[in-house]
Parts: structure tokens; sequence; C-alpha cells
């Protein structure tokens, strides 16, 4: 079979997409207070850093996946139940975003609709979209990406015009405020949702231009950096850091205050719109890591069998996790500060390390 | 339509290859033995010419109505009345005089062959063909004398537009190879032609631009062409259906056309024609998605009018697709999505409507569905009562009687009337089908279901590829160079660069690059 390639745009609108998903919907970043736009700004550079740690791996491993060099690098017996432990990451991960989403649309319309009916259309969805392929995908990523750019800006547009911003609840920003800002964006945000792009090393063996992996990457999450601190500035600005900390989805309450000469008014829609898109991509590329590493670890020829098992794992622990929301959100808390950390940063950099160790000193045969 | 495995059709094509019989040496037997394969057939006309010697007879066959009588009398005068050939020679002539004269004369006329089984010489003058045979010769002359009665070029009915040529394809392949050459006068515009249907026969003609059409995509369209193995091709749509990539997809991949206008364009655009013999469609290969939104007359009113226009063809692919959906949605999950003095006179409007939303919009969308099946088979004057009738007074009648609320009257029909605005008739059925398909899941997860079913019919658009170019290009995969002429049709100065066929490179570079130069403003 032809070796599936993606392309530098396609790769930037997945990345945009991925890394927008969920973060511009919920609440990021609580212990800054108001100064939790200017966290998402602090916590870019890390960011970058981090995915440079993984495209310079990528360059050293063109073809292979994270269990793939976790392997060669670490050896066999370290680097497969490393690796293994992925699996169990990505898809719990995967589950928490169709958590999410199941909720908003249980608390906003769909009252009356068990979650399970919900969440199982998103996941028919996703998995329809993984058996197509990768190139299937990220073409579908370019196309959903100018629609979120256009409501993104329509839905500011009419936040800023209905004048419902007050920039006193941004400023003024106190020096103690700023290593609180500190202190949200390392470790908290830099890992949601910039440590989750370890996600890419599985998707980013497919890319085309192999010169073109930083450029694209770094412009890609500067991109949604802006996008989502501008986005959260607004939403914190619009509802104030009281109401903004206690709503289970700011941008949905924000939106639902917008009301411009009697006629626009209601735009939750788009609120919707962009949450089911958000997860549907964010969790269809963590599906897809979660696939192309259970198809090296286990040997499987075709990724493509592994698609439906991994779908129903990620369909029922989504509300099999968690009794509800509350408790959700007490296991994210944990799951970000223990687990993710160790996922997202601590291996890949250790990888880096080893490796560059290894090549120093001729340790590769 | 019959359709055997590919193994048998070819053993039974290759035996016939091998049995088929020689012409014989003996006339009357020959004739005969044509007489008795085509079943003693009327139109089939044998006219005996015997010579003074009464020795060397020849006859002339051919079948009533394929023919050109005009060209056959003349050639057959000519050739075979034996007073030109008898002044010159001094002796009575042999066969093999006699033949070379005839085929020579056969020069005054066209295409002339000879043929040595009696295979090709019934399919010769199945299409049409002269046959010229000689006692005692066991080859025959055939020559190209096809003609017949055939439809006149005419205004297009299916395609219409306001400004631009006015004529169309008909159902002779000639005359439609014809309309096309007349627009581009370039030796680079090569037709290869090919006999597809075991049983029909029928001629088709690819038709490409040397230099502009890809080599790769050329070679897998003659590849498809040839692994057709049926018995009848009545219709250009056969043919569509039999090579599309995708089979199960509701979407067309393969463009059709009756505008020579519209097939020169997507020649030049280096696109890949094929014409079929008996319909005046031509389908193009490849297409893609946002083709079927473009017409021809785009590129010949100004630009800016254009671009509203395609502009508007947008948003009523939109209004016809997911039209009904929403409404759908709104009254039945969304109510506070409506604004709501207008929700509280859309609820009084729907007082004493006793169904749920979905079946009144079902209701409706049935009844608007037959009223325009039932009109396209009438005759246009019966057509536009049925249209009146269906329309105004069962709408009317079906608001006053309680059945539909009137906001659903002006739901429906504005969809009905957007799905016209697509200027393809394919693409707005399959528009047509999947707007049920996208009602009935919203009736049962409102906004959710929509967004759900547009990421798959998205992700589903994006996977689709006709003969190897990405459906939905130029937007995914994204060519900033290429937008120009999507959603909007840019000032035609702006178009020198050919759009080039995504990420297909042309195998002849060089040749291109050279037309690229001759004619810039192309497209």
């Amino acid at each position: 079979m032809r070796k599936e390639v993606i392309g530098p745009f396609q790769l930037f609108a997945m990345i945009v997409l991925f890394e927008l998903g969920t973060a511009v919907v919920v609440p990021i970043g609580l212990e800054s207070g108001h100064a939790v736009w200017i966290s998402i700004l602090l916590a870019l550079p890390g960011g970058i850093l981090l995915y440079l740690v993984f495209a310079d791996l990528y360059r050293q491993f063109p073809d292979l996946v994270i269990s793939g060099y976790t392997r060669k690098i670490l050896g066999r017996w370290i680097g497969w139940p490393l690796s293994l432990l992925y699996l169990p990451v990505l898809m719990y991960n995967g589950s928490r975003n169709l958590r999410e989403a199941g909720d908003l649309l249980i608390s906003s319309t769909y009252d009356r609709t068990p979650i399970f009916i919900i969440n199982s259309i998103m996941v028919i969805a996703v998995m329809y979209i993984l058996y197509k392929g990768i190139e299937v995908f990220s073409r579908t990523a370019e196309i959903y990406f100018w629609l979120i750019v256009i409501m993104g800006l329509v839905s500011n547009f009419v936040v800023i015009i209905s004048g419902l911003v007050h920039l006193k609840n941004l400023f003024p920003i106190h020096p103690g405020e700023w290593l609180e800002a500190l202190g949200s964006a390392y470790p908290s945000i830099w890992i949601f949702p910039y440590g989750e792009l370890v996600c890419f090393t599985a998707i980013l063996p497919h890319f085309s231009t192999r010169n073109k992996v930083k450029k694209t990457g770094i412009g890609a999450i500067a991109l949604s950096a802006f996008l989502l601190s501008f986005t959260h500035a607004v939403e914190m600005s619009v509802l104030g850091t009281d109401i903004y900390s206690r709503t289970t989805f700011p941008m949905f309450t924000t939106i639902t205050l917008v009301n411009v000469a009697n006629f626009i008014q209601r735009l939750d829609a788009i609120v919707i719109l962009t949450l089911i898109i958000g997860v549907f991509f964010k969790m269809s590329i963590y599906c897809y890591a979660a696939v192309s590493i259970a198809a090296d670890l286990f040997n499987v020829k075709e990724p493509r069998r592994l698609v439906i098992p991994v779908g129903v794992v990620v369909l029922f622990s989504s509300f099999v996790s968690a009794e509800n929301y509350p408790m959700h959100l007490k296991d994210g808390i944990a799951f970000l500060k223990y687990i993710l950390p160790f996922m997202c940063a601590v291996i890949p950099i250790l990888l880096f390390l080893v490796h560059r160790f290894r090549r120093r000193f001729g340790l590769y045969k | 339509m019959p359709k055997q495995t590919k193994e048998s059709k070819t053993a039974e094509m290759a035996s016939d290859k091998e049995q088929s019989p020689p012409i014989l040496e003996n006339l009357e037997e020959n004739l005969k033995q044509i007489q008795s394969k085509l079943g003693n057939s009327p139109d089939l006309i044998i006219r005996n010419y015997e010579s003074l010697d009464h020795v060397n007879h020849a006859a002339a066959v051919y079948i009533n109505g394929l023919i050109d009588m005009e060209r056959v009398e003349d050639y057959i005068t000519h050739a075979l009345s034996l007073d030109s050939l008898q002044e010159k020679a001094e002796s009575v002539a042999t066969v093999l005089e006699r033949f070379s004269f005839a085929k020579g004369k056969a020069l005054s006329i066209g295409k002339e062959k000879i043929v040595e089984d009696q295979n090709s010489l019934l399919e010769g003058l199945l299409s049409g063909d002269t046959m010229i045979l000689f006692q005692g010769l066991t080859k025959a002359i055939s020559v190209s004398t096809s003609g017949g009665e055939g439809r006149a070029v005419t205004e297009a009915t299916t395609q219409v537009n306001i400004r631009g040529p006015k004529d169309s394809f008909t159902e002779s392949l000639g005359t439609n190879l014809s309309l096309v050459r007349k627009r581009i006068k370039n030796p680079n515009l090569w037709i290869e032609t090919l006999t597809i249907g075991a049983v029909t026969k029928t001629d088709v003609s690819i038709v490409h631009i040397h230099g502009l059409a890809n080599e790769a995509m050329l070679q897998e369209f003659r590849k498809k062409l040839s692994e057709i193995h049926v018995d009848s091709i009545l219709e250009s749509g056969y043919i569509e259906q039999l090579i599309e990539e995708n089979k199960y997809s509701p979407f067309p991949t393969i463009f059709n056309t009756e505008r020579p206008d519209s097939v020169a364009g997507n020649l030049l655009e280096g696109r890949i024609a094929l014409f079929v013999d008996g319909t005046p469609f031509v389908l193009i290969a490849p297409a893609t998605f946002f083709m079927f939104f473009h017409t021809v007359e785009d590129y010949y009113q100004r630009y800016d009018v254009s671009s509203l226009i395609r502009i508007l063809r947008f948003m009523c692919l939109l209004i016809s697709l997911f039209g009904p959906a929403i409404f759908v949605a709104a009254l039945n999950f969304h109510q506070e999505m409506i604004p709501t003095p207008l929700l509280i006179n859309l609820a009084s409007q729907r007082e004493g409507v006793p169904f749920p939303v979905v079946i009144e919009v079902l209701l409706l969308e049935v009844t608007f569905e037959i009223i325009r099946e039932a009109g396209i088979r009438m005759p246009s004057p019966i057509g536009q009562t049925v249209s009146i009738i269906g329309g105004l007074v069962l709408g009317q009648a079906a608001v006053q009687a309680g059945i539909v609320s009137p906001a659903m009257v002006i739901v429906v029909s504005l969809t009905g009337i957007s799905s016209f605005a697509t200027p393809a008739f394919n693409m707005a059925l399959s528009v047509r089908l999947l707007r049920f398909v996208i009602t009935f899941v919203s009736a049962y997860m409102g906004l959710y279901g929509i967004a759900i079913t547009g990421l798959i019919l998205i992700a589903h658009l994006c996977s689709l590829r006709s003969l190897g170019v990405p459906y939905m290009s130029p937007v995914a995969p994204f060519a900033a160079g290429d937008q120009k002429d999507i959603f909007l049709r840019t000032p035609l100065h702006f178009m020198k660069i050919r759009r080039r066929l995504v990420n297909l490179k042309s195998s002849v570079p060089g040749t291109s690059a050279q037309l690229r130069k001759d004619n810039p403003h192309e497209n």
C-alpha cells in the first residue's frame, strides 16, 4: 500500500485544531485568576521547546512512532513496557474529552438524551474518519480549520461589538500575580494543552517535507497560543474572575450574554459547534496515536483493524471512569498533575537526552 | 444489463477471432452467408454488377439507413461501372485490375480499407460502411460511407445560459467532435477512438490536449475503459458508473455536460473528455467537487457579478442540504435559539397542526418531490399546470386545512428552489438525497446530529478521488494559488497560470510550458 503523506499546511491545521480543541471552551489555569491569558502566553516558550524535542526525535527516526524509537533508544526490555504505558493514557485522555463534550451537550440542550447515545454518535464519527486514514483526516482538518477561524472571528467580533468587554476585569496585574501566572503556566498549562502534542509523535512519520517540521509546528503552536490567550482574555473580561472560575464552560456563558440590536442574540450554537469540532479532532488524534502505537507494539500489519477496539474502549471509559462531572474534574486535576507530565514531558525529554548521550559516546551498535 | 464474468468474456472474444471465417471466392455463396448472418434483414441492400463477359461479377453491399446515399451512389457509379475502365483497357479487365481500380476510386470518398474475414466485414457493414465484393477474390473493399439520419445541432436544453454560445452536442459522435475541434484549432487536440460493449459495439472517443493532460491520468483512464466488459453502452452514464472509483458514494466523481464550450474549457484546463456515440452528454474527468458549482457563463460575465453568483450558489447548497434539518432542530431541540417573538409566532402557527415537526417536513418534502417528478416527464405546457396546481393550490390548501404550518411551506419551498440553483443536475440529485438523511438525523439529535453528520460528510468528500485527484481540491489539500477560481471568479488577467490539478505534475513539462506560453488566456 502507498504510504500516506500529509503536507505542511495540513499538519498546521491539525495542530491548531488540536490545541484549541477543548482548551478554548473549558477554563484552564484557574490558579492564576484574571491573569490566565498571560499564563497561556508564558507557557508558550515551554510548549515550543517541548515540541522541538518531539521534532528532533522525529528527525532522528523519521519513520518511527514514539514506541518505535523508545525501543531503539532504551532497548527492548525497557522500551516496550514504557511505550505500553502510552496506550491507557492516550485513550483515557481521549475519553475525558468525549466526556466533557457530552456533558456540555447534556447540560445545554439534550437533558433527556442518555450520555451513552451522545458519546457513541461522536465515537462512530471518529471511527469512520480514522478508518479512512490519516490523509483523509488531515484534509478534513484543513477544511474545519477555516470553519473554526471564521466562527472564532464572528463570535469574538459579536462579543466585542455588543459592549460586554470590561477591561477592568483584566487589569491591573500586580507583580505577585505575575508569579501566580507563572505558577499556573508551569506545569499545568504547559502540559495542557501544549504537552499533549506528544500525540503528534504518531502523526509526524507521515509528514511529507522533513525540513519544514519545526517551522510548521512552531507557527501552529504560536498561532493557537495567541488565539487561546485572546479568547480567554475576552471571556475573562466579560465574566470576571469569579464567574469565570465557577462556570463549567466560560465560553458558553459568555456567548449567551450577547445581544446585538435585539436581532443577533443566542449564538450558543456556535459554541456548541466549536466544542463538537474541537473535541472531534482532539479525540481523533488521541485515538489515532493510540491505534498506531498499539499497532507498532503488537506488530499489527493493518492498523485500521484496531480502530474499532480503541473506539469502543474510549466510548465506555468516557462514562464509566467518573460517576459525575465534579468527580470527573477532580480526576482530571490529579491526572494533569501526576500522570500527564510524566508521559508528555518526562519520557520524551529522557529519550532525547539518552539518545544524545548514546550517540555522543557511540553506544549504538 | 447482463454482465458476464471477465474470464468467460475474454475467452469468447478470443474464440471469435479464431473462428472468423475467411471471405469465399464464390460471390454468390458470400452474399448468401452475409444475408443469413444478418437474418435476411430487409435493410441489407445488395447490388449486383455484372461485367460484359459474364465472368467478373461484383457486388456492393450496404445497410440502408446507416449510409449516406449520395456518397454511395457516387462511389459505385465511378468504381463499378465498367465503361470508364473499359475505355482504357484494351481487353476485358481482370478481377485484380477491377479490384485495384475500385480501390483507387475509393480515395475520392475517404477512408477505405481491405477486409479479409467475414466478421470484420459484418462489423464494417453495421457501422455504415459499403462493402465491395468480387467474384473470385477472397478480400473485399470497405468504404466508409456512414451517414444517415441525425438530429441537427440545437440549443442546449439542460444547461441553458444567457450569454454564450447556443449550440449543444447531438447524438452523433462525429458532429460532437467537430464542435470541439472548431473551438480548439490546435494540432495538440488528440482524439483516440475505441469500441466498448460486446453487443452494441459503441464508439467512444477519448479527447485530450497533448501536453496539457497528465499522461499518467490518461493511462489510468484508458486502463479503466479497457476493463469495461459489458454487453451494452447506451448512454455515457453507463461508462460513468462503470469507471467511477468510489461506486457507493452518493457524489458524482465524473462531470458531464452537453455544452461544447464547457468541454473545450475543461480540455484546456488539462482534463480528459470522453465522447460516447449516441448521446449528447460528454463525460469529463477528473472532476472536483467545486466544478459542479461552476458554469461556463461565470467566465463570460464580468468577474464581480460572477463571483457574487458563485457565493450565492454555495449558500444555496447549504440551504438545500441543511435548511429543513436546521428548522426541525430549532423547533425540536433549540427553541432558545429563536428570538422569543418569532418563537411565539411559530408556536401559534403550529397550534392546530396535529403532527410532529419532522412528519410535517417529510409530508411537504415528499409532496414537493412528487410535483417535481411529475413535472419533469410532462410535456412542457402541462408541466406548468402541474407545478401551479401542485405548488400554489396544494400548498395553500394544506395550510388552510391545518395539515402543515405556513412557516413550513416557506422552509420547504426555499429548500426546493435552492436545489435548482446547483448548475449540475447530478450533484443536485445527490444533495436532494442527503437532505432527507440529514433531516432524519436532526429530528433525532438536533444540531449535534447535524454537526456530526456534517463531519462525516466532509470526511467522506475528502476521501473521494477522481482519476487520482482529490475530490475536494484545491481546498483540501489546500493550494493557495488555485483559490482564485473556486468560491470567487477573479478577473481573467489574474488567471494566466493554469490551475495545477493538485499535486500531480504533468509528465511532459516541456510541452505544457510551451502551450502555457502560447495561450495564456484560457480557462
